[in-house]
């Protein structure tokens, strides 16, 4: 039985008329409201808002009793003077000025360099090639490029110098951490008093994870500080006779907090990206957060990308239960992926501590290798497992940090790389499509999630040859994805721009 | 705004119940008679339809519109082929 409408369609015609409209509205509202997700600043991680929410990923179904570190072999210390990269090029580059005839193959002893050092080139000698070739032939070449091609990046350059313009304001320790990290008078003269008691430890950590968010952390979490991580010398205020061999007691907790950097700026590296966003930002929130204690009367020290560290942040950050250790040797945290800049604070308020998480990282990693796959300078191990990578007596993923630094200076724009964070398919930003792998992924026992979400990364999404990163011939100083509109200098500059690859 | 609102969400709702009658009143007209497990199926593959335009859009809004496009063609696929399943369901003779 059909009823007729006046112009003779039946009720019945009108209703699966109303069905096939229905589908084709349903699917423009839908990408209409997807276009919104994806472009909206509420999923900017960390950039949205100031705020616990920022944390927003339930770790309780993934915590297990640490350590998440258990030492393989004898432990040695992280050293200033080799293990990080600015000190050791920079001791390498004053001691061969001193002594310019010297030739790599030569005896390492006529450089007149710390025997430290010489005997850690002796056991990395792919280090000393690449920190070698870093100052005497990558810098020359990076500076000529810039007189070339240095204006298509300046707005990048500018943003940049923003940020790193605040790095004056923000003072480190002056004085051993007996003297500078207990509270005195502050730049007000409040004076000082005797530490307020907590109702409980969790009362306390809660608290302090409260505060740190408040001061511009987009994660916290706190975790008992490990003597192995300590740099073996060289702590900010103390003389080079300061007794390091022992932790001082009052760094017996670690607050570790992470920022990340903007999203759209950091899917633009290797050339337009920056850490300093998220260094400032980092740093900012750790000194505030140092402040705070010392006002409630506790000892702290603020460790900080733009005031140094006495210690290394990614094993604590892993303790704490931030995150896991990814291929590219830095902490991968559910929220933010490998795009989060961390600082610590020590202090001896009594905090309950968090766990470590397994949420599926390290067997992600063993298949994933997106990051190894697009390193310009083959830093990132391409092996199907770290198993046998021990460094200073923890076995887990590490680089070369040699050949990475190296490529650091041949880029154009901020100084820096930063391609494996983009690169990583964990980070990503805060919409509904990143939040159901991130929800569901690490639930699925049998991998098939994270093989199909893998297999969806690598044909689905581009990414341009690892070769295309390097400056021409060879390459044509890619970047990940275009820079944001704001950094084009082409749009906003009246001043001659040489475009490479034009 | 009216794409996170909601009222957006709420005449999605709206829409999908309407696409859900329409294709009853199809099936209907033809004498097919739709198990709720069989209609199930159908759900299934309207909802991967649909949701491979959602993740297109946001794909697009993301600045990943290539990786979006590519997407949508496998989401349509998939859809596609439990639609034909879905239609075998609802279009086979029961077994004498
Ligand atoms: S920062 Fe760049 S060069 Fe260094 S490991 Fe990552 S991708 Fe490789
Ligand atoms: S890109 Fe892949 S292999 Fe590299 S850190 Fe990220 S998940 Fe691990």
């Amino acid at each position: 039985m059909s009823e007729s409408t006046e112009k003779g369609i039946s009720r019945r015609d009108l209703l699966k008329l109303a069905g096939v409209a229905g589908v084709a509205v349903q699917a423009g509202g839908l990408v209409a409201a997807g276009i919104r997700a994806g472009r909206s600043s509420e999923s900017y991680t960390g950039w949205e808002s100031f705020n616990p929410g920022t944390q927003f990923f339930d770790r309780r179904p993934f915590e297990f009793e640490g350590p998440a570190h258990r030492p393989v072999s004898e432990v040695r210390r992280p050293s200033h003077l080799t293990d990080y990269v600015f000190g050791r090029v920079a001791a390498f580059q004053q001691a061969y000025r001193a002594h310019p005839a010297w030739k790599p193959g030569e005896p390492l002893e006529a450089l007149g360099m710390s025997a430290q050092l010489a005997q850690f080139y002796r056991d990395f000698p792919e280090r000393l090639e690449w920190d070698f070739k870093t100052f005497t032939e990558t810098v020359p070449n990076n500076s000529r490029d810039k007189e070339k091609y240095g204006n298509y990046y300046v707005l990048a350059e500018a943003y940049e110098a923003g940020f790193s313009a605040h790095a004056g304001f923000l003072r480190g320790p002056s004085a051993p951490p007996e003297e500078s990290d207990f509270p005195g008078p502050d730049p007000f003269g409040r004076k000082t008093r005797p530490p307020l008691p907590f109702r409980t430890p969790a009362l306390a950590a809660d608290f302090v994870k409260e505060m740190a968010h408040r001061y511009g952390a987009t994660l916290a979490a706190v975790t008992k500080t490990n003597p192995d991580w300590l740099y073996s010398e060289g702590w900010r205020g103390c003389p080079p006779d300061y007794d390091f061999s022992r932790m001082p007691a009052h760094w017996e907790y670690a607050v570790v907090i992470g920022v990340p950097m903007e999203w759209d700026v950091v899917l633009s590296n290797p050339q337009f990206g920056t850490s300093n966003d998220a260094y400032d930002r980092v740093s900012t929130a750790a000194i505030r957060l140092e402040g705070m204690l010392k006002f409630l009367g506790y000892p702290a020290r603020s460790h900080t990308p733009l005031t140094n560290y006495d210690l290394i942040v990614p094993p604590h950050a892993v303790e704490a239960g931030l995150g896991e250790i990814g291929r590219t040797g830095f902490c991968i945290t559910p929220e933010a992926g490998g795009n989060c800049r961390m600082a610590v604070v020590t202090t001896n308020l009594p905090m309950a501590v968090d766990k470590p998480i397994d949420y599926g990282v390290a067997r992600f990693c063993n298949k994933c290798k997106l990051c190894a796959e697009s390193c310009p300078s083959g830093s990132i191990s391409m092996a199907d497992s770290p198993d046998g990578m021990v460094i200073r007596g923890y076995e887990h993923w590490y680089i070369n940090n040699g050949s990475c630094y190296n490529f650091w200076r041949e880029t154009m724009g901020p100084m820096g790389c930063r391609l494996c964070v983009a690169a990583c398919p964990y980070s990503r930003k805060d919409n509904w499509i990143h939040d159901l792998a991130r929800e569901i992924d690490p639930r699925d026992p049998t991998g098939a999630v994270s093989s199909g979400l893998l297999s969806i990364q690598k044909h689905a999404f581009e990414y341009p040859e690892a070769a295309e990163y390097h400056r021409p011939p060879g390459g044509r100083f890619a970047s990940f994805r275009p820079e944001p509109p704001y950094l084009r200098a082409e749009k906003y500059l009246n001043i001659p721009i040489n475009k490479p690859g034009k | 705004m009216f794409f996170n609102g909601g009222f957006f969400w709420f005449l999605m709702g709206i829409l999908s119940v309407v696409v859900v009658a329409a294709f009853r009143a199809f099936a209907r007209d033809r004498g097919w008679r739709i198990a709720w497990w069989k209609g199930l199926f159908g759900i299934a593959a309207y909802f991967v339809f649909a949701m491979s335009f959602y993740a297109w859009g946001t794909l697009i809004g993301e600045g990943e519109g290539g990786a979006g496009f590519r997407i949508l063609v496998l989401g349509i696929v998939i859809s596609l082929a439990l639609g034909a399943g879905f239609w075998k369901l609802i279009t086979a003779k029961p077994a004498d």
